[in-house]
């Protein structure tokens, strides 16, 4: 008891004392909507003098469409490029250089379209000379430009995890600062949302590019998981990768961007998590200054596309110079259905630990190393996912009928109450750990808040999960694991030619 | 082709204009803020002596305590003086492996198996590895947990049984590693840097499987009897727990351990002994991955804080270094380029900057990195760019202390590496000190841009030039692992 009333005191988390028989802590967060929807969720914890800030908008590459794929991430990027006031030395005179380069695109792209088609010539010179133009142009654009002033400024201010990031349903971006630069992180966050300029678009897109070379076609899982999306969702937009499609992003435009931050950057489809050495009240203060004079705009509508149920399994194979490695996924509903607590233990009992059920019986038995992960919090219904790393001479599909017998398994014959309760301490225990960190407590809110509308819905699911019972795993195991429902996606070691012998440097 | 070195001495040229302007020009935003006030805090430099206790053990175990009861967990972290610069070529992949199989083995009086069924059970952690200069072992429960965790993790650390199945099974997941360590262009890059700069010393070696094939229990048990004692050994702990009761819990699980009578081995020196060059590993991608470096310092430099705000600057600082201003961001040339100067390596350690760009502009990519490293060397850095990184560096020195096991760590962590205890006093100062001229002296001293070596996994028929400018190439080829 005089425990709980330490913890009041300071003022850090609230002890609620019928949450299980480990003493388990709740969060104390208090909200507030501001004026124009936006809303904002704050976590007090004073035991160090800095504080954490997400912004997460409920924008991904959900919300994309073929043609655009790959755009929300972009726009992520375009949001460290400056503002009216920040990033310039004179917006005004930026202006008509910008709308020239936008000009030359367009012209630029119709050459690209022509040199994508066999039905017309392609005027290389042409596409040449634009490009130089282009070039000059974005030069000239650079006398008036400050470089990445928003990182130099955070950076000089003490900013540290300063970064963002873009998934299927939400994209985030966050900071870690001084306990007293809460009005400048306000001041810098909301200007670049109320004032943004998309300025140096063109090279932003070739890094882009680049990002996707690094993460997708030259690393093996990233060739793996955006061929399981395509395979695996039909209709769906998750069948595309966040980061696009390569010719997507080849022609996607600067004004194409720019009307979509427009229509999706809403206050009201924004959620702020703040967590650390500050004052709610004083956060409520500082955000209403600043990010209430945001004017209010409608909420984008609700993705409509969903796939119809799969009918059968959905195999692909892909030649590429790397180890045989591979997923297997089942679909399984989105955030806030029934049924995901239990498959979520199943996940669990099958990959989580050294006592887990693929490391007893495929890992000890040298087979091969298999993880099991369910998507438990999606906006659209997502996946049951088991990734596969074959051993010595174990074919991806040995370790693929490995992967089926522990699932057969976990449909006909119950878990055990020690699994089970296994389960319960650990959400208990990492659940504590995880008020640990600012910015993991940050990451939670937001993203539960955002998909959800409610920020403890990542607290009930944990509840849920503990309620879940041994039969409950046996009927979500043999309603999604199923043959009919899985797809299944694999690279082949292409054939390299005989290569003499490393010279390797030795001295 | 003379075009293109046109072109580049205009950019070249464009990109100076473009810098020299940079530092005169002000944003209407940035003369906002310069108007805002912030109210000073006072940063708490936590001590020894004040919040936290340092112990010592009669058989010299250190022990470095914290308690902070705001969450009921404890965090125990032990460091131990070992590492793989010890393993004798023909036994290379030892340490790694006692590591490993110190955890999945057990105890002598309990299994490994065992142990993960209580572990898990209780939700807590529970691990130990070797690295290349350094033991350590992690144990993390709820508080009401204490009691039986520090138990399982004294047993694990004094009498681990080293089993010939658990050894089997992590030497079959080396050898899986090792099987695929030509899948992933960033990881061919790190192993063949370090093999150009460091070649046959420890730091350079290359796991193969005929070396950890032949390593048996006995190895293991020897290697753990040489270097797992008391007076080699530091430890950690914060969260909630009472100071007394958990050094009398110390003496009672570990206070009998005897000490070491090995002294530990020399360290293996490193010496300035490779070829500057180019390096091109052929792999069939569509991007190179190219690093460009060579030997740096050692711990203790007395130019470390000017090497420090010099990497910064160039490539560092992440968005506002100058690699990134203009690989990535003018250029558009990479998602990912920087810099990295390593200044707290006990020998020397490494100076590499890198980029991964399209296979058409490797060259271009390459040469632009040279460019910069050759700059910065001859002009040094401007004023502003010294202010920007001094503050930043400054400012976040806050995040050093922002949770207990940092706090605790920090602090035994000079101890371990042979810092003052003083050294977080005068550690911003030193920042604070460095002038132009320093930076200057430092680049010209540290940075030779002539004996850089230049490392690139590729396929370079696809790139728009090759690379022989920058040195003589050297090819090498990947081949697939001898696993028998």
């Amino acid at each position: 008891m005089s425990k709980i009333l330490t913890l009041l005191a300071l003022g850090i988390f609230l002890a609620a004392g019928a949450m299980g028989q480990t003493g388990a802590l709740k969060l104390d967060v208090k909200e507030k909507t501001l004026s124009n929807g936006m809303r904002i969720l704050v976590v007090e914890n004073h035991s160090a003098p800095v504080f954490s800030t997400i912004i997460k908008f409920n924008t991904g590459s959900v919300d994309e469409r073929p043609g655009i794929t790959g755009i929300s991430h972009l726009l992520e990027h375009m949001l460290f490029k400056g503002s009216k006031i920040f990033g310039t030395a004179d917006f005004e005179a930026e202006v008509p250089i910008m709308r020239k380069i936008d000009s030359l695109a367009a012209l630029l792209h119709a050459e690209q379209v022509k040199l994508n088609s066999p039905l017309y010539q392609a005027d290389s010179a042409r596409y040449k000379a634009i490009k130089e133009e282009m070039a000059a142009l974005q030069s000239e654009q650079k006398k008036y430009v400050i470089k990445d002033e928003l990182w130099s400024t955070y950076l000089q201010n003490g900013g540290t995890t300063l970064n963002a990031s873009t998934g299927n349903d939400g994209t985030q971006y966050f900071v870690s600062l001084p306990k007293n630069r809460l009005e400048l992180w306000a001041f810098m966050e909301a200007d670049r949302l109320d004032n943004l300029v998309l300025r140096e678009f063109y090279s932003e897109r070739d890094v882009v590019m680049e990002e996707r070379r690094l993460r997708t076609e030259n690393e093996p899982w990233g060739i793996v998981y955006e061929a399981l999306g395509a395979t695996m969702f039909w209709a769906s937009p998750y069948a595309w990768p966040v980061i696009g499609w390569m010719s997507d992003l080849e022609m996607v435009m600067r004004e194409e961007v720019e009307e979509y931050f427009k229509s999706h950057y809403a206050p009201s489809n924004a959620v702020a998590a703040i967590v650390g050495d500050v004052d709610a009240e004083e956060v409520f203060r500082v955000c209403e200054k600043y990010f209430g004079k945001i004017p209010a705009q409608p909420t984008p509508p609700p993705v409509r596309t969903r796939d119809a149920a799969q009918k059968g399994e959905r195999r692909v194979e892909i030649e590429f110079d790397a180890n045989p490695i591979g997923i297997v996924a089942w679909r399984t509903p989105e955030v806030g259905h029934p049924d995901l607590p239990a498959l979520s233990v199943a996940a669990n009992v099958l990959s989580s630990g050294r006592t887990s059920r693929f490391y007893k019986n495929i890992r000890e038995k040298k087979l091969g190393n298999v993880s099991a992960s369910v998507d438990n919090s999606s906006r659209l219904p997502s996946a049951f996912y088991c990734s596969i790393t074959p051993y010595g001479e174990h074919s991806f599909q040995d370790l693929e009928e490995a992967v089926y017998a522990e699932i057969e398994k976990l449909k006909t014959e119950p878990l055990s109450e020690w699994e089970l309760q296994k389960v319960r301490n650990q959400i208990d225990a990492s659940f504590t750990r995880s008020l640990e960190s600012n910015l993991g407590i940050a990451f939670r809110i937001s993203g539960s808040e955002v998909v959800t509308g409610d920020w403890s819905h990542f607290i009930k699911l944990q509840e849920q999960i503990k309620m879940v019972t041994a039969d409950d795993v046996m009927r979500v195991v043999s309603k999604y694991l199923t043959k009919s429902n899985r797809t299944v996606v694999y690279i082949v070691k292409t054939k390299s030619e005989a290569a003499p012998s490393a010279a390797l440097p030795s001295y | 082709m003379k075009k293109i070195f046109y072109l580049m001495a205009i950019m070249a040229l464009l990109a100076t204009t473009a810098l020299a302007q940079t530092a005169a020009l002000k944003s209407p935003g940035s003369r906002i803020i310069e108007g805002f006030k912030y109210e000073q805090f006072e940063l708490n430099l936590p001590e020894v002596g004040v919040e936290v206790d340092r112990v010592e053990l009669k058989n010299g175990m250190i022990l470095y305590l914290y308690e902070d009861h705001r969450l009921p967990i404890v965090n125990v972290y032990g460091l131990i003086r070992c590492g793989s610069i010890f393993d004798p070529p023909e036994k290379n992949g030892l340490s790694g492996l006692v590591g490993t199989v110190m955890r999945t083995g057990g105890s002598q009086t309990i299994s490994g198996d065992s142990l993960s069924i209580l572990m898990e059970y209780i939700g807590g952690t529970l691990e130990t590895w070797v690295r290349s200069e350094e033991g350590g072992a992690q144990l993390n429960v709820l508080s009401k947990d204490l009691e039986m965790g520090l138990k399982l993790f004294a047993d694990l650390l004094r009498n681990p049984a080293f089993p010939q199945e658990k050894l089997d099974l992590a030497k079959v997941d080396i050898k899986n590693s090792i099987k695929r360590r030509n899948d992933q262009p960033g990881a061919i890059t790190e192993r063949y840097f370090s093999r150009t700069i460091y070649g046959d010393h420890p730091f350079g070696r290359i796991l193969e499987w005929a070396s950890v094939k032949t390593i048996t229990p006995d190895d293991m048990r020897d290697y753990h009897r040489r270097f797992f004692a008391p007076n080699n050994m530091m430890i950690a702990v914060s969260g909630d727990f009472k100071k007394a009761d958990i050094i009398k819990k110390f003496e009672k699980y570990f206070g009998d351990w005897k000490k070491s009578e090995f002294p530990i081995p020399p360290y293996p020196p490193v010496e300035f002994g490779y070829k500057p060059g180019v390096y091109l590993v052929k792999k069939d991608i569509n991007q190179a991955n190219i690093r460009i470096g060579q030997l740096g310092v050692k711990r203790g430099n007395p130019d470390k804080y000017a090497i420090d705000l010099l990497n910064y600057i160039l490539g560092g600082g992440s968005f506002t270094s100058r690699l990134t201003s203009r690989v990535r961001s003018d250029e558009g040339l990479a998602y990912s380029t920087g810099s990295s100067f390593s200044t707290n390596s006990r020998d020397y350690g490494t100076f590499y900057a890198y980029c991964q760009t399209k296979s058409s502009t490797a060259y271009k990519a390459t040469k632009i990195i040279a460019e910069e490293i050759e700059k910065i060397r001859n002009e040094g850095v401007t004023e502003q760019e010294l202010k920007e990184a001094r503050d930043a560096v400054i400012n976040r020195f806050v995040f050093t202390f922002d949770n207990p096991a940092k706090i605790v760590q920090s602090l035994m962590n000079l101890e371990f590496d042979g810092y003052p205890a003083d050294y977080f006093k005068t550690y911003l100062d030193n920042y604070r000190k460095v002038n132009l001229e320093q930076m200057k002296m430092v680049a010209q001293k540290y940075l030779q841009s002539d004996s850089l070596t230049y490392l690139v996994v590729g396929k370079p028929e696809a790139f728009e030039k090759t690379l022989d400018e920058f040195g003589a190439v050297t090819i090498i080829e990947l081949t697939d692992p001898v696993l028998e």
